[in-house]
């Protein structure tokens, strides 16, 4: 018998109406059969394709679209039907589903916006792919350290020596400029100024209401104010270009003239400000930022069109070391990448925001995951009361696919009634998520925010209903309606490994909130070498800041107060810097980085500081504005071993500085970082931060006495002070924005993993309970029982346990490696977190346990 | 006769085909009797749309045969005249005969 050419066969077999393929592709062959033996072989074949082609026609292909997608609706319409069916039906079961998917979806939709948002920051400048950050990698002997300050004349001299810059803008960093106040004849209006360079508007886009971005910087006694702040201050943000008005710093106080509104600056913005002014007057203040050596000012540049970043990146590189400072490298980096790349260590960039953003990411995957497994077990335990629908349907001529598609059905309708919960859950939750991460998030809904909505909550009925959908369609109709149980092995398996996989997760998740909480407050309670709890802060401003000095007298004798001081440099972030300075023996090859701290009289006694050797500053010894005290770091980094008392180095390569003091190490800065070199000396005229130490127990008290004293001895100004502890608070906002949020998304991967153990525990007594009713007829305990029910969710909650404790362990370690003062997490912690577990889960089993263990047995089987 | 009833040359052809070939009636020996009777090569295709439209119609029948070895095991769908095709042909032929007789004698005159 000669078989048909196989590719004009399948040609048929592809396009021919199924109920007419058998009758015409006999006929094919009888006349292809008859034409082999006619005209032979090979023509036979052509005139068999031939046929194929001239069947092609209408009346013989199978139907396309019209009726194929009726039928599809049909079908999805009754798919939903018995979905809904099934959910009033089991509506416990529905219930419990409906809970986990849905807080899992509004958790997981919440993160998303909040990632989304993350990720647009600084991104809506119109030059964004070619808006840089110079930045400088300063190598010294032991590391290297990456700084955002550089010099302050950086940036007019790239932009004259290397034609591929279009334009370069200085900005004061936020950490040198004093606060600001705009003063409107009789009204002070305070705002966050900034120093900006005249190609600001150039470089960076935000949006001018009034004036030309090209000129509105350009002399130097301009300003550009913010809408908002104009209307604060004029009512109005019409005809008010052109008019005067005064802004006053602790330093300074001039008349500058409006030149310029833009719009607000977005949430979008890292930088936020409410006016811009010359960086000429900050370059003005002093001849601090003339020199290459000081550091400061951030550098940003524009490229031009089509230039080469990494070319420039080589070119640029060694700049500084040309200017006599060996072990600076310049480098570029894009200025939107910063936001959330800003971390490096040792000179190498090692992250930054981007691992939150990537850490909620996950634990947003995870709680859809764990949502999603609920379902999956809550269905496929239940399948076996299906089982007999299934094998109906099959019997009827269902295919396997078709099954598989009811329950995708079932499960996408599900995921997406969740949604609507989840959607009220969301504007519920967003205030308070709002206030916790600091950001203005609004649920707008653009076409990606939908899109991603409607996707997530798709994968999410997918990924749900993938393991019941192939695991349900899967019975063979006969064994099912024959009554055989065909509970495999595998599928119980499986079911346990889903729980476990549940429960790791959500311990690892407990044990790191757990161990950030614990780290977080080490932090804020460590000792820094000095006690910072009533330590209060004052910034001077009216008559203060004319005669600090008298002022510190003054407040001296407030009574409550027990000393007072003043220093230039902040005591939780470091600040003010040099590498410019030089000692005998100093290797010129390896600069090292000295904070340096202007005091006045009695700084380290207010602090209570305590002296290594040498003495504090004082009055007693005249003129003290050529000592400095150093701190031991400082000591040891000059290499200075056996007393350094009244050995000299040179500040800024003139000024001879003799020791006097060496203070014992104190923290100064957050403890992610370990203790630098710092130096005091003596400049009553920088040190600008009034300190003062008051009496514990009685802070309130004091406070108001002192506010009372301001008012009496500055009238006119409001009292701006802070303690010192809630400064060093603030330093770990983003870790308390971490640990607090994962705080509440742990408590809600372990809720949803104990919902979906709630399920199957009461889905199993329920199965369970005609066993339950003849043990206990032929004299089982209630214990016994119990232990029954409850012994293999014990065990999958004991393994989970053992499996997340030693993984969370190193998940911790990891993240407690980027602090240099860290805890160290007992063994007894994790045994506690496991046993608080596999309590949670006894008693959430145990409700459904005793219930079931207290029926009545013959209520159960009076009907068998 | 009304549209209902019309049947094309083709459609009359296969009709009168099935009738002719009798119980053996189905794609292949169709094509066959066309062959024979009338020298007329059709193709296979033409010839089953025309089966599939006639019984839609219903003037045939049909029903599958038993499986046979030649064909790779495939059934044939025989097709049988139902009573309105036969009385179909037979109004047919009667109006072509009564047409007949109201035209005047053919004569073939040689030119």
């Amino acid at each position: 018998m000669a078989g048909l050419p196989k590719i004009p066969q399948r040609l048929f077999q592809w396009y021919c109406n199924p109920l007419l393929e058998e009758q015409i592709l006999g006929d094919l062959q009888e006349q292809f059969e008859e034409d082999v033996e006619s005209f032979g072989r090979t023509k036979a074949k052509w005139r068999f394709t031939w046929n194929v082609i001239r069947f092609f026609r209408p009346g013989i292909i199978k139907d396309l679209g019209g009726s194929t997608k009726l039928n599809y609706y049909g079908m999805l319409k009754l798919n939903l039907l018995l979905a809904f069916r099934n959910f009033k039906k089991h509506s416990n079961m529905f219930l419990i589903n409906l809970t986990g998917l849905a807080t899992g979806l509004a958790c997981t939709l919440l993160i998303y916006l909040w990632v989304n948002d993350e990720l647009s920051v600084d991104k809506f400048h119109d030059n964004d792919d070619r808006l840089y950050q110079v930045m400088e990698n300063l190598h010294y002997s032991e590391a290297t350290q990456t700084s955002k300050s550089t010099s302050g004349l950086l940036a007019k001299n790239l932009a004259k020596e290397f034609p591929e810059i279009e334009s370069a803008v200085s900005i004061a960093p936020p950490f040198l400029i004093d606060d600001m106040v705009l003063t409107n004849e009789e009204s002070v209006f305070k705002g966050i100024g900034q120093f900006v360079g005249k190609d600001f508007f150039n470089a960076f886009t935000y949006p001018l209401v009034e004036g030309n971005p090209k000129h509105v910087l350009s002399d130097r006694n301009s300003i550009v104010l913010s809408e908002s702040m104009a209307l604060k201050v004029f009512g109005s943000v019409d005809d008010i270009v052109g008019k005067q008005i005064q802004w006053e710093s602790e330093e300074m106080t001039e008349t500058v003239m409006i030149t310029g509104i833009f719009e607000d600056v977005p949430t979008s913005s890292s930088s936020q400000f409410d006016f811009l002014l010359s960086y000429e007057h900050f370059l003005g203040q002093d001849d601090t930022f003339h020199e290459w050596g000081n550091y400061g000012p951030y550098a940003f540049v524009l490229l031009q069109e089509g230039a080469d970043a990494d070319q420039l990146n080589k070119k640029i590189e060694g700049y500084i070391a040309t200017k006599g400072f060996e072990g600076r490298r310049l480098f570029l980096k894009k200025y939107s990448d910063n936001y959330l790349y800003g971390r490096y260590e040792n000179g190498r960039l090692a992250g930054g925001r981007i691992e939150y953003v990537r850490l909620f990411a996950l634990i947003a995957i995870i709680l859809l995951v764990i949502a999603c497994i609920n379902f999956m077990n809550l269905s496929t335990a239940r399948a076996s009361t299906r089982m007999k629908e299934v094998g109906v349907k099959k019997t009827l001529g269902a295919s396997r696919n078709t099954l598989m598609w009811q329950y995708f059905t079932e499960s996408i309708a599900m995921s997406f009634i969740s949604l609507v919960l989840a959607l009220f859950l969301i504007v519920g939750a967003l205030p308070i998520f709002n206030d916790i991460t600091g950001k203005a998030i609004e649920i707008s809904f653009d076409l990606n925010v939908l899109l991603a909505f409607l996707g997530i909550t798709t994968l999410a009925g997918l990924l749900a209903g993938t393991y019941p959908a192939l695991y349900l369609s899967k019975f063979n109709p006969i064994l099912v309606l024959k009554g055989k149980r065909i509970t495999s092995f595998g599928e119980v398996w499986a079911r346990k490994g889903l729980v476990l996989t549940q429960f790791t997760i959500s311990i690892i998740l407990i044990a790191a909130v757990v161990i950030i909480h614990k780290q977080v407050d080490f932090v804020q309670n460590r000792s820094l070498g000095y006690d910072k709890d009533g330590i209060v802060q004052i910034v001077p401003n009216g008559k203060a800041a004319e005669n600090l000095e008298t002022f510190i007298n003054e407040v001296k004798n407030v009574p409550g107060v027990q000393n007072a001081s003043a220093i230039g440099h902040s005591l939780v972030t470091s600040g003010f810097h040099t590498y410019a300075i030089d000692w005998e023996g100093k290797d010129p090859n390896t600069p090292v980085r000295f904070e340096i701290a202007e005091v006045t009289y009695g700084l380290f006694e207010t602090l209570e500081l305590e002296f290594e050797s040498g003495r504090s500053f004082s009055k007693d010894f005249g003129a003290e504005h050529s000592k400095v005290v150093c701190n031991e770091k400082a000591i040891a980094a000059m290499g200075m071993k056996a007393d350094p008392i009244g050995k000299q180095f040179s500040l800024w390569g003139e000024e001879e500085m003799e020791i006097v003091g060496v203070v014992k190490d104190f923290h100064f800065e957050s403890l992610r970082q370990g203790i630098k070199p710092m130096i005091f000396v003596f400049d009553p005229e920088e040190a600008d931060d009034v300190v003062l130490r008051i009496e514990k127990d009685r802070e309130i008290e004091t406070m108001a006495v002192i506010q009372e004293f301001h008012n009496e001895y500055n009238p006119g100004y409001g009292l701006e002070a802070k303690f010192l502890s809630d400064d060093y608070q603030a330093q770990y906002k983003s870790e308390q924005k971490v640990s607090t949020l994962s705080r509440y998304f742990a408590a809600i991967a372990i809720l949803i993993s104990c919902l979906g153990l709630f399920g199957l525990a009461a889905f199993s007594a329920e199965r369970r309970a005609k066993e339950i009713g003849i043990r206990k007829i032929l004299g089982s305990s209630l214990l016994g029982i119990v232990r029954l029910l409850t012994v293999d969710f014990t065990r999958i909650v004991g393994l989970a346990i053992l499996i997340a404790l030693p993984l969370s362990y190193l998940v911790t370690q990891n993240w407690l490696q980027g602090f240099a003062y860290r805890i160290q997490p007992e063994w007894w912690l994790f045994v506690v977190i496991g046993g608080l577990v596999l309590i949670l889960a006894w008693v959430v089993i145990g409700w459904q346990t005793f219930k079931a263990a207290l029926i009545n047995p013959s209520e159960y089987l009076r009907n068998e | 006769m009304s549209r209902t009833n019309y049947l094309g040359e083709f459609e009359e052809l296969i009709l009168t085909m099935v009738l002719v070939v009798g119980d053996e009636a189905y794609g292949n020996t169709i094509v066959k009797a066309i062959k024979g009777h009338q020298h007329r090569e059709v193709n296979l295709s033409s010839v089953h749309i025309t089966l599939y439209r006639l019984e839609e119609k219903g003037y045939l029948e049909s029903s599958m045969g038993g499986a046979t070895k030649e064909r790779g095991g495939r059934k044939k769908r025989y097709f049988k005249i139902t009573n309105t095709g036969k009385a179909l042909l037979q109004e047919m032929k009667d109006a072509r005969t009564s047409l007949w007789k109201l035209t005047p004698q053919l004569q073939f005159k040689t030119v």
